[in-house]
């Protein structure tokens, strides 16, 4: 398709979207301050965690007509990211180009590109770009590093509406837009600039600390090849406790984002661990087609200082009636008799160890032993080419035999994993994108641990990833700390783990006996795996290095 | 440009299908627990028939069924309009027994001379079979001959039961089903006020029948539950149905023993596209138990559940495949395995199972587990209340308990029992339009830049009250209001329950289809009445 082609398709969809919505449709929210986050000035950085948040009603004198808000120790901070749903393109292991549908990074452009998750404080995310964007930025633009919202520009008919209003002394229009004039307003051409035909498989990575407050914004900028789909996208948080209806992502169960629209999906952070996260419409297609990604969550532990021992920061969280998992004799007041929720599994550790904080940790482990020193998300899938052609060309598709002949770690095959920086495809639009910014190396320095955070979202069978020579530790399991209810760890160590599409799993890699130099592999026992469609070669596999 | 006309064309009808398909379903608003029929001594046969499926076909099928009316049903027959134990279904009759008991199957083989012999297996039990022929897993019931299988149901819990006579067939074609145990004494704290997550019975609360087999899933304080669902899940290629078909008719007549009295169908390559939760495809599963548009395919799945219940899930992994059951909304505990309860080392009074997000099945592995709602920690308050609203409703209070939830007896007849008290009165939106709170962290846009789903409730909150207020009695527009979840008449949060091999929630590669089914969480307005 040629690029004056798809300019045509680019114009007519920005027409639709102008003809569709009276009100701008395409936006972002990031609140530099909120209710639960009141103060501006902290919810650009994560504070220590010293002590559980303390609350006290907005309405002290009638608290049964008010809401609670912090009233000290206000933990965590505010997060947000926007994304594309599209189409684009992305290079297979055998030089194959496919084409997916898509999401692309419409914020933390250059952190995405460099391997780490485009989410962004308030201060970060509302900045607006010095230039202008081009298609297939940032691989157009040497030198990029811009990380704030795509689009995002000042609101020139609230500043000059407030301008007229305070002259003639009458009421603002636009009462709370900030000095800046940015409130969420966008420049929709920098978006569609930016985020047509730039798929990402993975899809943008995703990453917040527990207490945060996460405002992502879905942009459907359209999908160009396709112009005969109007294609609504979602964004389902998987495995998130306590999800939301509305903001759970499934069309049918709320609503889905059409084309030239944006919707911005709200959370506090849910507990600590490696969800991941994929578009639910017509899940066998769009997942298969490539719109997957993954999200984790940083556990409070990590904010726990170095001076604090974990156990007692752990006990410290048992007053957050949120996040509490009580077991008898964990030694916090009022003691119960047995374990208080069904479904948390991160109780007090039933052996002290008396380790301190400072690390970075997989849980709240109050025991130190999810401790990490390096992190990886790894992301396994497949695609099935004939699918991905037939994605591409109009017809009708079949389910039941869809069949994987490429078997992905964070979108790339082998030898591609091991390619380092980011992957770039041509795409329709005769314009380079970054079509698979993450790679799936993993660099130990020996003596350190990393950990890896494998999701796994394949859609059409079981995959086995096994270690060669350097023992896998689960710790973690969907999410969630393999520990019973009386505090005893269930990690167990292996050399191959298995998962479902749908399934996340915690491991720990430790180098402790490792030397220099030393490489082991990260491949599946599942031989036809370690192909690239016809090569007899690649697939699903990576390498560990000892540094 | 024809054939992206052809695409939407195709798409536009299946959009259809699912909109008249949701229709279909409220007018048959189902909710059900676990029936099934009870014992301890079961007359069953096993009997070819047809299967419906939502695609139109009707697929030949061998079933368990009964052969005289079972010693009684659970729940009970008046309870379940319907209620039946037809001479074939898929899955079989779920057996529910109490622990303790001595049990007695006594199976007539009714399939196709030519099918020769069947069995059926109970993994878990010490057997002893009697009457039959030796077979390779157990005795076997000859073409129009019986055998019967004594054991003691010794532990509680759930477990498969199948098909030990040339299973590769056999199961495929639908001979597997349930037993569950039910354990002869629940611990006395299920029932006990104090951890009231139910209401049955409790003064001045909305009354709902109380439709479980018992309060408890094993004799274990932490195994109480409030509702309980049973998904077994199988998948289907219809080429070995059919040939198996055409060679039963084609051997018409034969006598057993007879040179070519046999069934000759390879069972490989096998490609099913038919993706079942007890015996249904979406949306089938969503209809009523015992519909009569089912006559074979007696059980459904589709749950419903108050905030703060305690639902038992039991799963069974039927079939040959496993399938990655993914459970929107909160992680399921998973308390046994195959009726083996899964406690701590050190302490057995903790639970030690693990708590899942996607719980997969496994073919012949059968697992409960506990799964709960309560929508803590979502930062806002999912009933919309707003204190200066003129409404009682908006402006009911949240006294919340040790664990932060509004119980207690006060509570009993309010429509947010049991909300997380936290985050009562909290707003979600900054400038909402309708009566809510406002002050918010975000704000909704447009809704004419969405889509709504056949299950969206119409609002974010929960409930006919919060959403009415939020958003006017049709919900947000366009479409006005919607069908199968309706904004004025049940308002629940909708979630998918479904297999997370995306490709096997179709059927016969139409989506949407396969093994899927809509969870609702429903506020306390809204009656769940298990009996349809």
């Amino acid at each position: 398709m040629s690029s004056k082609i798809v300019g045509t398709f680019v114009l007519a969809l920005i027409g639709v979207a102008v003809q569709q919505a009276t009100a701008q449709s395409f936006r972002v929210q990031c609140p530099a301050s909120t209710i639960t986050h009141p103060t501006a000035a902290n919810n650009n950085s994560e504070p220590a965690y010293t002590a559980a948040t303390t609350f006290v009603s907005t309405n002290p004198s009638a608290p049964a007509n008010g809401y609670l808000v912090p009233s000290a120790h206000v933990n965590g901070a505010i997060k947000c990211q926007q994304i594309s749903g599209g189409d684009g393109y992305a290079s297979m292991g055998d030089g194959t180009q496919t084409y997916m549908f898509s999401f692309g990074p419409l914020s933390g452009l250059a952190d995405i590109a460099s391997g780490n998750p485009g989410t962004e404080f308030p201060n970060t995310f509302n900045t607006t770009y010095p230039g202008t964007l081009v298609p297939g930025d940032p691989a157009t633009t040497p030198g990029f590093t811009f990380n704030g919202a795509v689009g995002l520009t000042p609101d020139l008919d609230c500043v000059s509406g407030n301008t007229i209003a305070t002259a003639a002394g009458s009421a603002l229009p636009c009462p709370n837009l900030p000095a800046s004039g940015l409130d969420g307003h966008v420049d929709p051409r920098a978006i569609m600039d930016v985020g047509v035909m730039n798929g990402n498989i993975p899809a943008p990575l995703m990453a917040i600390d527990e207490d945060d407050e996460y405002f992502l914004t879905l942009t459907n900028v359209g999908m160009i090849m396709r112009p005969d789909l109007f294609e609504q996208h979602t964004v389902h948080f998987h495995g998130y406790p306590n999800a939301s209806a509305f903001y759970d992502g499934v069309p049918d169960a709320s609503v889905a984002i059409n084309i030239g629209g944006s919707f911005t999906y709200y959370y506090l952070a849910p507990d600590a661990g490696t969800y991941f996260w994929h578009c639910h419409i017509t899940p066998p297609e769009h997942l298969q087609m490539g719109m997957v990604g993954q999200i984790y969550v940083r556990p409070r532990q990590n904010r726990v200082p170095a001076t604090t021992s974990l156990y007692s920061a752990l006990q410290v969280q048992q007053v957050d009636l949120r996040t509490a998992c009580r077991r008898p004799n964990d030694g916090v007041t009022p003691a119960v008799t047995s374990a208080t929720d069904i479904l948390c599994t991160n109780p007090l550790p039933a052996v002290q160890t008396g380790l301190n904080g400072g690390g970075k940790y997989a849980y709240n482990d109050g025991d130190g032993s999810t401790r990490y020193d390096v992190e990886y998300p790894i992301q396994i899938h497949g695609f099935d080419p004939n699918f991905h052609f037939v994605g591409m060309t109009f017809n009708p598709e079949g389910f039941a035999d869809m069949k994987d002949k490429y078997f992905l770690l964070n979108g790339r095959s082998y030898p591609d994993t091991v390619t380092p920086g980011s992957m770039e495809t041509e795409s329709a639009d005769s314009v380079k994108h970054f079509s698979q910014p993450l790679p799936a190396i993993i660099n130990i320095t020996h003596g350190q641990k990393a950990l890896l955070r494998i999701s796994d979202l394949d859609v059409t069978e079981y995959q086995t990833l096994a270690s060669l020579g350097i023992p896998m530790q689960v710790v973690g399991y969907n999410a969630k700390l393999l520990r019973d209810q009386a505090g005893n760890n269930l990690y167990y160590t292996t050399n191959s783990i298995t998962l479902a599409g749908g399934e996340s799993l915690d491991v720990i890699l430790d180098a402790t006996n490792n030397t220099t130099g030393q490489v082991f592999y990260l491949f599946t026992p599942q031989l036809d795996h370690l192909s690239n469609d016809a090569e007899n070669f690649g697939g699903l596999m990576t390498e560990v290095h000892i540094n | 440009m024809r054939p992206m006309n052809m695409k939407n064309v195709l798409l536009k009808t299946r959009l259809l299908l699912a909109a008249i398909v949701a229709v279909a379903s409220l007018s048959a608003t189902a909710h059900a627990a676990a029936p099934g029929i009870t014992g301890p001594n079961f007359t069953l046969t096993a009997q070819p028939a047809y299967l419906t499926q939502p695609d139109g076909q009707a697929i030949y099928s061998w079933g368990y069924g009964c052969t005289r009316t079972p010693a009684g049903f659970k729940p009970s027959a008046t309870l379940m309009p319907g209620t039946a134990c037809p001479t074939m279904q898929v899955p079989g009759p779920t057996l529910i027994v109490t622990q303790g008991q001595s049990v007695s199957i006594t199976l007539t083989n009714q399939l196709p001379t030519a099918a020769g012999n069947t069995s059926i297996l109970f993994p878990g039990f010490n057997v002893t079979p009697a009457g039959g022929v030796a077979g390779l897993l157990t005795e076997e019931a000859i073409p129009g001959g019986t055998v019967t299988y004594n054991f003691v149901a010794s532990t509680p819990g759930t477990h498969s039961y199948y098909s030990g006579t040339q299973s590769d067939l056999q199961i495929e074609m639908g001979l597997y089903g349930a037993i569950i145990v039910v354990p002869s004494s629940a611990p006395a704290v299920c029932t006990s006020p104090a951890i009231r997550s139910n209401l049955y019975g409790a003064a001045g609360a909305n009354p709902e029948t109380d439709f479980r087999l018992a309060t408890a899933a094993y004799n274990h304080a932490k195994t109480c539950y409030d509702r309980e669902y049973l998904f077994q899940f199988a998948e289907m290629d219809p080429n070995i149905h059919n040939q198996a078909l055409a060679q039963v008719t084609a051997r018409t007549g034969c006598v057993t023993g007879a040179p070519g009295c046999s069934l000759e169908v390879p069972t490989e390559p096998y490609h099913p596209a038919y993706f079942l939760i007890n015996g249904r495809s979406m949306p089938d599963d969503m209809d009523a138990n015992y519909s009569p548009m089912y006559p074979h395919q007696p059980y459904n799945g589709n749950p419903h559940m108050h905030p703060g219940e305690n639902v038992l899930l039991r799963i069974i992994g039927q079939g040959r495949w496993q399938h990655p059951f993914h459970e929107h909304a909160n992680h399921v505990r998973i308390l046994a395995r195959d009726g083996n309860l899964i406690l701590s080392s050190t302490d057995p009074t903790s639970l030690a199972g693990p708590a899942l997000f996607t719980t997969t099945t496994t073919p012949g592995v059968a697992m409960d587990g506990i799964f709960y709602y309560t929508g803590r920690g979502l930062n806002w308050d999912m009933y919309g209340h707003n204190p200066a609203s003129t409404d009682t409703s908006a402006k009911l209070t949240c006294t919340p308990d040790a664990n932060g939830y509004n119980t207690g007896p006060a509570a009993y007849s309010a429509i947010n029992y049991f909300e997380w008290c936290q985050d009562h009165n909290k707003p979600l939106q900054a400038a909402p339009f309708g009566d809510v709170a406002g002050g918010g962290p975000v704000t909704l846009p447009d809704a004419n830049i969405f889509t709504n789903g056949a299950w969206y409730g119409g609002s974010p909150y929960l409930g006919p009250d919060a959403t009415v207020r939020a958003t006017g009695p049709t919900g947000v527009t366009p479409p006005s209001g919607t069908i199968a979840n309706s904004p004025g008449g049940e308002a629940g949060f909708a979630f998918m329950w479904h297999s997370h091999n995306e490709r096997e929630i179709t059927t016969n590669n139409a989506f949407p289809g396969g093994m899927m089914m809509m969870m609702l969480i429903d506020s306390r307005e809204f009656t769940i009445d298990e009996s349809n």
